[in-house]
């Protein structure tokens, strides 16, 4: 009976793809409408916040962290509240990780501060003495990419109907006029910063990576 | 019946494949043992600046051996044995030699494209899908020319009907097209906001909940049809080949085959265990897990009934040892998965060591396994020239599996005792451990890994040093071996 | 059995033997269903394996290839028609069908919810504690309040409580000097005393250094005249007046309390609040151990 389809290539093809597809249908499609709706008074990440939010991308930080708190009263008791489905709406990518080895930052910011963030980045042995998170000190001179962080919401507003306001737009003077808010937000972070050089920067214009991944990190509640 | 006499096999494609899995090995896995070490020695973080940490290298780590060394290994035995169970020979067609040879030189453009663009930082963070939308547009394009190449050689052939390798080479075509696409949908910012920002960057089309699912979707089939489904080719043509044995029973074959195919694709969901998707994909994703281990076993069980009777060979061939071995390895990471995949099992299981332990005793003892013994049988064939060392091989084989053994032992402790420790509390009902307490406990395991590792490499740079001696300086041969491989 | 079988045997049973003791060696509680499944899990890949796959590589050394050969042979690859193996196949059978019964049946009939699950680990977990919790007496409290430490508190304040080098708060003593000199200039309005705020600018230059300095020092010798003014709000003993402002002289519970619920941003740096994140029983037990600290 097989042997047939072991002769032609094409009816074999096609078989593997039809029992290989089925699967997927079924697990992926009956999700789509329901998982992608925010939760009542979720807000979208600023683009300082997605600026923080691609420097955790590009340093890799889920390689050892996930954002996904799972029901047991353990994780509860460490972590805080269990992650519901509508926090993650504007995730793109989302973030869960499959790895803890350092421990779970889906509500970091409730729990840990700007001038903590500061030093454990720089050193995270000054704080957590057995710590084996690298220091990250190249990000207090890298200076961060804003510029894409807000064409990134420039491009969920305009295609996935992310709600920003309409100041957000894919214009270079739209950019240009929205700078100043993002330093704004920028200087506040700053100002419970101790690294001179990095306030130094914020002062000149220009935002350091550390000051983007910290607005990201207070902003996982 | 009669094999290959009339025909000459043109393996300059094999050939091409077979240094890049070498190259790729050989890099994807330094890097792995460095990051095995930073983990247990976390000062080694910083030997090259910003490049040099463990969250820089770790994705390019997985791409590495993912895409440089197991692709490459499944291109090089493919491009080998399609042609030998077909009984067509590449040089029949100038269009099929120049898909193959334009199919190399993009892969190692977008091989090095992946390494610098890692490095670099870009990466979408989705696991095994870091490459950013340039480099994935590269990808497909080589993996259509890879189909071409494939239907290509099937169009002309002479042998009619389809060897069982060949069954799980179309699949593995199929399975990664499908699911890659659907997972690398991304929408480039640069091209959405009017031309602002980085021309790399991109968003995915998915949110949230949804992208996890697709993601898993692919992730864990990423591990069906790369990390099983071509290897499964492999051992299906390069064991009894070896040996000399008929395979042990058709049906089996078959029935492992549909299984695994209707099969795998449901349990991709046992990567989202108490999290935000249903409760009900959860629970299919677990049942059908465990329903894998049967399409699972069933091949690896062919395989080692196809060494019926043949204890000699297993003692005086350091290649059938390998093969063997790999089954057995085969056999551990596909009953330890749907362990893992169990609820209750999960709640301790995920986000620990365990699953990188799982995943190594797969990786190493059975994908790297049987990517060097392919190679191995290959070369011979396609040098003509005898196999430089015996010795070499056996020792070989005698490291990396003491490798392999320190890995997923250190690692299956560590994650059993991590997973337990995050849960435990006190008897006034608060929690036992501090984070820290659970990742200081872990520093003995860590360093045996790294011990693995080193041991590890040490037994690939001996394949590498055995396989350029065969190519280069081994005694020729005057005839082609029609089972066992010939070496001094 | 024979040599090899016993061997792999042994194997399994030494790894199985070194995970128990590891994970005895850290006080986990076995009895947990979810341990207790994982490594009845973990026995079961050990064995199972172990045992499956030596079982056919014993049939290389005592069994023949027999069978029918097919009829083709690709590459000088042959091929038997022999049977399945009657394990594996009943195995498959098996498992098919209880998997489309789960599906179909099991599942549906179950009606799993892991939220539901959750919340019945924690309703366990309140009637499990809540006798140890009512009646917990001063040491209970202090051990209590130093596990919770340890988890909570320590990356920013140090395990021993020491605050990491000026990093955060050192609760071996109460303000430092630093501290309270630049309240006593800015003023303060976060802890929601029922006092209020305390005002900007309550004294100055020798005066606030000499304030600050007995306060700093534990308000211990010969009080400062300039204290008047403090004293005012704080009590002459620096103890709060009751708790309608903060106590400076040390550590209480209610300055724990409303330090806790409301956070703090002070000299040092920010301390995040913990509201809705601890029980009372745990608020008390941290100030209990908090209290203990002073050197
Ligand atoms: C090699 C693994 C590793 C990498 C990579 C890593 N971390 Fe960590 N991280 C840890 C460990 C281990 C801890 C716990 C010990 C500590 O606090 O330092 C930790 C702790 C943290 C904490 C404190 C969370 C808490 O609850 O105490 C934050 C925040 C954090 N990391 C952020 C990051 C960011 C951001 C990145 C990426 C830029 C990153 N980490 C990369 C291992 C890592
Ligand atoms: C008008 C009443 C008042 C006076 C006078 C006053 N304080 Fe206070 N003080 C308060 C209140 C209320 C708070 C709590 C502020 C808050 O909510 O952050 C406080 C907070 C403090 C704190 C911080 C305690 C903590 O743990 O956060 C210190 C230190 C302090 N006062 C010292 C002084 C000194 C020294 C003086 C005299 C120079 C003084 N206070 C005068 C009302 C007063
Ligand atoms: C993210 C870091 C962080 C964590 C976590 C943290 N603290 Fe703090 N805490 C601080 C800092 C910083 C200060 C000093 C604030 C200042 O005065 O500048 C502080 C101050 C305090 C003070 C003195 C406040 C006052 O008004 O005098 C108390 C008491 C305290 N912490 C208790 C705790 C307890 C108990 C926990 C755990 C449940 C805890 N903290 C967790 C950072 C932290
Ligand atoms: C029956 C077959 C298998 C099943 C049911 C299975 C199941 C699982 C499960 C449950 C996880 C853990 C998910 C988590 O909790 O994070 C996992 C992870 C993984 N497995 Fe398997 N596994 C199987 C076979 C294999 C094989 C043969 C390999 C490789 C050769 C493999 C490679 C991996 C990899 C790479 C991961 C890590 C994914 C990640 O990054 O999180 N698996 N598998
Ligand atoms: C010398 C040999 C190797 C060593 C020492 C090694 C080490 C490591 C380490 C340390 C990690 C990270 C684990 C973690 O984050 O906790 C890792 C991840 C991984 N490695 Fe390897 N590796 C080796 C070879 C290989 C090979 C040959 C492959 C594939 C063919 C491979 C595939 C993977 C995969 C898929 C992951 C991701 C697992 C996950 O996310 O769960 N490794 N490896
Ligand atoms: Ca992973
Ligand atoms: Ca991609
Ligand atoms: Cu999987």
């Amino acid at each position: 009976m097989f042997h047939w389809l072991e002769k032609n290539p094409f009816f074999f093809a096609v078989g593997v793809f039809i029992v290989i597809a089925f699967a997927g249908l079924i697990e992926i499609l009956p999700n789509f409408a329901e998982a992608s709706r925010p939760i009542a008074g979720l807000k979208p990440y600023t683009v300082l916040e997605l600026a923080g939010k691609n420097v955790y991308k590009k340093d890799t930080c889920i390689a050892c962290h996930s954002q996904l708190i799972r029901p047991f009263k353990s994780e509860t008791d460490r972590y805080g509240q269990v992650s519901l489905s509508g926090e993650y709406a504007y995730d793109r990518p989302f973030l869960w990780g499959s790895k803890r080895t350092g421990p779970d930052l889906h509500r970091v910011g409730n729990y840990r501060t700007t001038d903590w963030h500061e030093n454990h980045m720089w050193d995270p042995k000054s704080v957590v003495p057995q710590s084996i998170m690298p220091a990250y000190k190249h990000m207090f001179t890298n200076i961060a990419d804003i510029e894409t962080a807000y064409a990134e919401a420039v491009t969920v507003k305009n295609i996935f109907a992310t709600p920003y306001g309409d100041e957000i737009k894919g214009t270079k003077e739209a950019w240009e006029a929205y700078k100043p808010k993002v330093l704004e937000e920028a200087k506040l972070i700053a100002a419970d910063m101790k690294n001179q050089d990095v306030k130094d920067a914020v002062a000149k214009g220009e935002i350091p990576e550390i000051v983007a991944i910290i607005a990201y990190l207070n902003r996982l509640k | 019946m009669q094999s290959n006499a009339a025909l000459e096999y043109d393996y300059t494609v094999a050939k091409l494949f077979t240094y890049t899995a070498i190259l790729f090995g050989l890099i994807g896995m330094l890097i792995g043992t460095l990051i095995a070490s930073q983990m247990a020695f976390p000062e080694l973080n910083y030997l090259f600046g910003e490049y040099g940490t463990f969250s820089r290298l770790r994705p390019l780590h997985t791409n590495v051996v993912i895409f440089g060394f197991t692709v490459s290994g499944v291109f090089a035995t493919f491009y080998y044995l399609g042609q030998r169970v077909l009984k067509v020979s590449m040089a029949e067609s100038k269009f099929l030699m120049f898909i193959g040879k334009l199919q190399f030189v993009l892969y190692v453009i977008l091989a090095l494209g992946m390494v610098v663009s890692l490095l670099m930082g870009y990466s979408t963070s989705k696991e095994y899908a870091q490459m950013e939308w340039p480099l994935d547009l590269l990808t497909v394009v080589v993996w259509v020319l890879w189909g071409i190449s494939i239907f290509g050689l099937i169009g002309i052939r002479r042998e009619k009907s389809l060897y069982i390798s060949l069954w799980y080479y179309i699949a593995c075509f199929l399975g990664v097209a499908m699911l890659y696409l659907f997972n690398n949908m991304e929408v480039p910012t640069y091209l959405a906001s009017g031309g602002l920002g980085s021309i790399m960057h991109s968003v995915s089309m998915y949110s949230g909940t949804n992208d996890a699912l697709v993601q898993w979707w692919w992730g864990h089939n990423a591990v069906a049809f790369v990390f099983t489904v071509p290897i499964v080719a492999m051992i299906y043509y390069f064991l009894p080949k070896e040996s000399g044995q008929a395979i042990y029973s058709y049906k089996l074959s078959l029935l492992s085959f549909w299984g695994l195919m209707f099969v795998y694709l449901w349990a991709g969901s046992h990567h989202l265990l108490y999290s935000t998707v249903p409760d009900w994909m959860q629970t299919m994703g677990s049942v059908f897990s465990v329903v894998l281990i049967l399409p699972s076993w069933g091949s690896a069980i062919n395989m080692l009934l196809t060494m019926k009777g043949e204890w000699n060979q297993l003692t005086e061939n350091p290649l059938i040892k390998f093969m063997v071995l790999a089954s057995t390895f085969y056999m551990l990471s596909t009953l330890e998965g749907p362990i893992q995949a169990i609820k209750s099992v999960n709640a301790i299981a995920h986000f620990t060591d365990w699953i990188p332990g799982h995943v190594h005793d797969g990786v190493l003892g059975w994908v790297a396994f049987m990517i060097m013994s392919g190679l191995f049988h290959m070369a011979p064939r396609m040098y003509k020239r005898e196999i430089y060392s015996k010795k070499l091989m056996e020792a070989q084989f005698w490291i990396q599996t003491t490798a392999v053994v320190l890995y997923f032992t250190s690692m299956w402790i560590a994650g059993i005792t991590q997973g337990m420790m995050w849960r435990a509390v006190d008897e006034y009902g608060n929690l036992m451990y501090s984070f820290i307490d659970t990742v200081a406990v872990l520093h003995p395991y860590y360093a045996i890994r790294a011990l693995a590792g080193v041991l590890y490499v040490t037994g690939f740079v001996m394949f590498a040093y055995n396989m350029i001696k065969t190519m280069s300086s081994s005694r020729e041969l005057t005839e082609e071996p029609q089972f066992r491989s010939p070496m001094a | 059995m024979n040599s090899l079988m016993i061997k792999g045997l042994i194997f399994a049973a030494v790894l199985i033997g070194a995970t128990f003791a590891v994970v005895k060696s850290m006080h986990i509680d076995l009895s947990d269903p979810i341990n207790m499944i994982t490594l009845i899990g973990a026995v079961a890949i050990a064995v199972l394996t172990v045992g499956v796959s030596i079982k056919y590589i014993n049939q290389m050394k005592t069994d023949k290839a027999t069978g029918e050969l097919a009829d083709e042979s690709w590459d000088g690859i042959g091929e038997y028609k022999n049977e399945l193996p009657s394990g594996w196949a009943f195995s498959f059978l098996g498992t098919m069908i209880w998997a489309m019964w789960y599906w179909i049946a099991g599942y549906p009939v179950n009606a799993f919810s892991q939220i539901g699950q959750y919340n019945e680990e924690v309703l366990a977990y309140n009637a499990k504690f809540e006798e140890i919790h009512k009646n917990a007496d001063a040491a209970t409290l202090q051990e209590m309040g130093e596990s919770i430490f340890l988890v909570q508190c320590a990356p920013c304040h140090g395990e021993t409580g020491d605050g990491l080098s000026g990093k955060a708060q050192d609760f071996s003593s109460r303000e430092s000097k630093e501290q309270v000199l630049a309240i006593i200039k800015n003023g303060s309005d976060q802890l929601k005393y029922p006092m209020g705020a305390m005002p900007a600018g309550m004294a100055q230059g020798a005066d606030a250094e000499e304030i600050a300095a007995y306060v700093a020092g534990g308000m211990k010798g010969e009080q400062p005249a300039s204290f008047g003014v403090c004293a005012g709000c704080h009590g002459a003993d620096g103890k709060g007046n009751g708790g309608t402002a903060p106590n400076i002289a040390e550590y209480d519970q209610t300055l724990i309390e409303h330090v806790l619920e409301n956070g703090r941003k002070g000299a040092i740096g920010t301390m995040p609040s913990f509201k809705g994140r601890l029980t009372p029983v745990q608020k008390k037990a941290l100030a209990t151990y908090l209290s203990s600290l002073k050197s």
